[in-house]
């Protein structure tokens, strides 16, 4: 497939995901109880005028459709709109918060990339006592929720030994910030680097009993130059494909985990506006979770076929 | 079509295009993805882990907390949620007036001792039953540096009258006619009938007072960017949007200058996190510590725990008089047959008293001794009689009958007490459902009819804004906002009506004790249990006040040095 039709076809998915993403959970959001205006009057009661003017000023009582459209035709223009709880515009919420989320998500990414792939690799070569071990412990790290692990290293990291704080993202700079989301961002990792390294594992279990890797041994290639050019490398594409999955879990568990630390970024802010009907905040952190996981999407079919030569542009499969 | 994660708490699936053939991974790999896929992903985050409950006893409520001893550079408290805005027209929850109450300052003062005093106002005066006349402290500066007049007062107000303006106040100024500037530092309030309330919230942040010129530069953004310009003792200095808010001491403050140049507040929403950062010093201390915790931080040697009168009573608010609860026998034996003492223990932290009244002993203060009798003689009774509530429940035919009560995560106080519920009516033949909510729907119970719909009752706590009983009493009158059961008695209406006008504290509380007899009688909402504030301060601070008070007084100018 030409690189052209293929970056058409993406982007036209993507919009149309997007398109779908949005609309679903605008219907969602106006199917769920509660009612904004009351939300922002804090549960007192109010002035029927009051209730009249709220609703007048974010269209509250327009049928459903020509809100949902009202409000795509705004985002087309680039305007995201104004939080209804927050009073602020939408896009200076996000500003103030995307930053400690994305950093979060990056730090546990590499965690997870670095030391999944080791330990798996490692499991996989070594075999015997020490593949065992990290079995052991890799079934662990899936078992745990991120919650659970939260608690834990926060019980014995920041409070019993106080290496690290206990919650928050930090108010210095980038040093400081990043001192504050080590232990979150493990706890977001523990289990993906569990899943990871058994991906891991046996792919490259199953390259080594392939008949090229046997080739190359007879033929007195030495076993490290084996392992990193023929078992690692070929197993990295089964390694990549799962690259979607786990930025979904990434995205999914950082509001748990932000919460757990109050790391106020929007995994957190998502929460609280889900609790409070806040319409545009929800629509616009929504919108950015689907975008970051079709990116990643994109990335790895980007990267499948410079990983493994089978593979052509825009197809997962290997030529067989 | 790509299937995305949707952004909730609901169970979500990843699915991928595949495009052309399907991918041939190897056997064991295959099987390992496939069962990771099928793995729901929630599973890898599921929710929290369910704590013990601890509870302390010998519990005693402080008046105060030792005086400061000097000044400090800097505390640090810890808040459970982050104000959406710091607009005072909307601040009304815990994390913004806690905030709040040290920046902007109202026409009247709350005190620590629960009592009213002026505040920027040096006098009110009540010339004839419609008007109250405010009389302005001179030389009050603003935080922006301009000096307090009358126009900012009557803009101010007005601020909290306009519909526009969505004010969660704006209830408050309902009676209010008009607002007019009388002299350079005088304001006269017209109200359109007698209402006992009005100045009694003029302490509140019904009562803020900020400068025009600030508020409409800021025009939209008022209260989420840029000062507050307000009057108090701290003004709001860095806020770290979704971390910390940060106020300064004001040097140009006209009441006792603030011990600490520094307050910050930080957000720490994980209640467990909160317990931590109190305990390892990364917050000198907390409101509203989470009930669950006051064990550990009582004998951790931090710090202190203290608590005080918090106007707060717990209750059971009957939704639906339409189904069994309708008949007051119903009622009635619900209430003899929960066991008040065992929720206290293991709901409150055993920090509470078990009460037959829906409103505190403490919202009664200016009562005289003939009054509190009359309001609180001869209740129905706080203890279990199982029997005799066995025998009621029969008679009105309720036995084998259903009814739900709404429960929800949101804390230990609303959780328990709904177990609480079933249990008791488990024990007297009734079939009592448990409705579980997400915390996020379960604010929607206060808001939205529809929610509350197939629900008999909820467990609510409530917390008087003022220092006076009748804030809660009002709430059964014919169409009160949280009037959920729909109760209506022209007897009582005409009662709240008559508190409502009577200004004397006196005169109206004897009115209000006819109130409180009759609404807890009937058992519109079943009281549980009178719940004290807590406060945690490690050993590095003291002064901050034990009581509510800290909603609406500017504590953090009294936190300093405890050596």
């Amino acid at each position: 497939m030409s690189f052209v039709r293929f970056a058409i076809r993406r982007v036209a998915e993507m919009a149309a995901t997007l398109l779908t993403a949005s609309f679903v959970v605008f219907a969602a959001m106006y199917l769920a109880p509660g009612n904004p205006a009351s939300f922002l009057l804090a549960g007192r009661s109010a002035s029927p005028e009051a209730l009249a003017s709220i609703n007048a000023q974010y269209h509250l009582d327009d049928p459903f459709l020509l809100r949902y459209f009202r409000w795509l035709g705004d985002v087309l223009q680039g305007d995201f709109g104004r939080s209804i709880t927050y009073r602020t515009d939408v896009s200076r919420l996000l500003a103030d918060r995307l930053p400690t989320t994305l950093i979060l998500i990056v730090m546990s990414l590499v965690v997870v990339v670095a030391v999944g792939l080791l330990l798996g690799r490692v499991a996989a070569v070594r075999g015997g006592a020490t593949d065992s071990a990290i079995l052991v412990t890799t079934t662990f790290a899936v078992g745990t929720p991120s919650f659970v692990a939260a608690v834990l290293l926060q019980g014995l990291f920041a409070v019993k030994l106080g290496w690290f704080p206990s919650s928050g993202a930090g108010d210095g700079g980038l040093g400081d910030m990043l001192w504050h989301l080590t232990l979150p961002s493990i706890a977001l990792a523990l289990y993906l680097i569990g899943m990871l390294a058994r991906v891991t594992r046996s792919a490259m279990l199953e390259a080594l009993d392939s008949e090229h890797v046997t080739v190359a041994r007879s033929r007195g290639v030495p076993e490290r130059q084996v392992i990193r050019r023929h078992v690692f490398r070929n197993s990295l594409g089964t390694v990549l494909t799962t690259g979607g999955l786990i930025v979904s879990t990434l995205l999914v568990c950082t509001i748990l985990v932000e919460t757990a630390f109050s790391i106020g970024g929007i995994g957190q802010l998502l929460e609280l506006s889900t609790t409070t009907k806040d319409f545009p905040t929800v629509q616009a952190i929504s919108l950015i979770i689907v975008a970051l996981f079709m990116i990643v999407n994109l990335i790895v079919d980007l990267l499948l076929p410079l990983v493994d030569p089978r593979v052509t542009l825009g197809s997962r499969s290997a030529a067989v | 079509m790509t299937t995305s994660p949707p952004g909730t708490r609901t169970g979500t699936r990843t699915g991928r295009r595949r495009h052309g053939r399907r991918a041939r991974l190897g056997s064991a790999a295959a099987a390992a993805t496939a069962a990771l896929t099928s793995i729901s992903l929630l599973a890898a985050c599921s929710g929290p882990p369910k704590d013990k409950a601890a509870g302390i006893t010998d519990v005693k409520l402080a008046v105060s907390t030792p005086e400061a001893r000097g000044e400090i550079d800097s505390f640090t408290w810890a808040v459970y949620a982050e104000p959406p805005t710091l607009d005072y027209t909307v601040a009304f929850d815990y994390p913004q007036n806690t905030v709040l109450s040290n920046v902007c300052e109202s026409l009247m003062r709350w005190t620590p001792g629960l009592a009213t005093e002026p505040g920027l106002a040096q006098k009110a005066s009540n010339p004839d039953p419609t008007t109250w006349v405010y009389d302005l402290r001179p030389g009050v500066r603003f935080h922006d540096g301009k000096e307090m007049t009358a126009d900012d007062v009557v803009f101010s107000l007005g601020r909290q009258k306009d519909p526009d303006n969505a004010a969660a106040w704006a209830q408050v100024f309902q009676n209010v006619a008009s607002i007019t500037k009388s002299g350079p530092l005088q304001v006269t309030v017209k109200l359109s009938k007698p209402d006992s309330q009005f100045p009694q919230y003029m302490a509140t942040a019904a009562g803020v007072i900020a400068s025009r010129a600030t508020v409409e530069a800021a025009g939209k953004d008022y209260g989420t960017t840029g000062g507050l310009g307000c009057t108090g003792p701290f003004k709001l200095g860095t806020w770290n949007k979704g971390q910390s808010i940060e106020l300064e001491r004001f040097d140009g403050y006209w009441g006792t200058r603030a011990k600490s140049k520094k307050a910050v507040f930080r957000v720490l929403t994980d209640p467990s996190a909160r317990t931590n950062a109190l305990l390892s010093g990364e917050a000198d201390g907390g409101y509203l510590i989470p009930t669950e915790s006051y064990a550990r931080l009582k004998g951790s040697g931090a710090g202190t725990l203290y608590f005080g009168e918090g106007l707060s009573t717990v209750n059971v608010n009957i939704t639906n008089m339409q189904g069994p609860l309708g008949d007051i026998r119903v009622r009635r034996a619900l209430s003899l047959a929960l066991d008040r003492t065992g929720f206290v223990k293991a709901g409150l932290g055993g920090a509470g008293t078990v009460t037959n009244s829906l409103t505190t002993r403490a919202a009664w203060a200016a009562a005289p001794e003939r009054t509190l009798k009359t309001a609180f003689d001869s209740l129905p009774p706080t203890g279990q009689d199982l029997e005799k509530a066995k025998a009621l429940a029969k008679e009105a035919g309720a036995t084998g009958k259903t009814l739900t009560v709404a429960t929800s995560s949101i804390g230990q106080d609303v959780s328990l007490l709904a177990t609480a519920v079933q249990a008791a009516g488990t024990q007297i033949g009734l079939d009592i459902q448990l409705k579980t909510i997400a915390p996020n729907a379960f604010t929607a119970l206060f808001t939205d009819p529809q929610a509350r719909e197939g629900i008999d009752m909820f467990p609510l706590t409530y917390y008087d804004s003022i220092t006076d009983p009748l804030d809660l009493l009002q709430n059964f009158k014919t169409g009160a906002y949280m009037n959920f059961a729909g109760y209506s008695d022209p007897g009582y209406d005409k009662l709240v009506d008559q508190a409502s006008a009577v200004y004397p504290t006196e005169q109206r509380m004897d009115i209000e004790a006819k109130l409180q007899h009759h609404a807890s009688e009937q058992l519109l909402w079943i009281p549980v249990a009178e719940w004290p504030t807590a406060l945690f301060l490690n050993k590095r601070i003291t002064g901050a006040p034990t009581t509510i008070s800290y909603m609406y007084y500017p504590w953090a100018a009294d936190v300093g040095a405890s050596q």
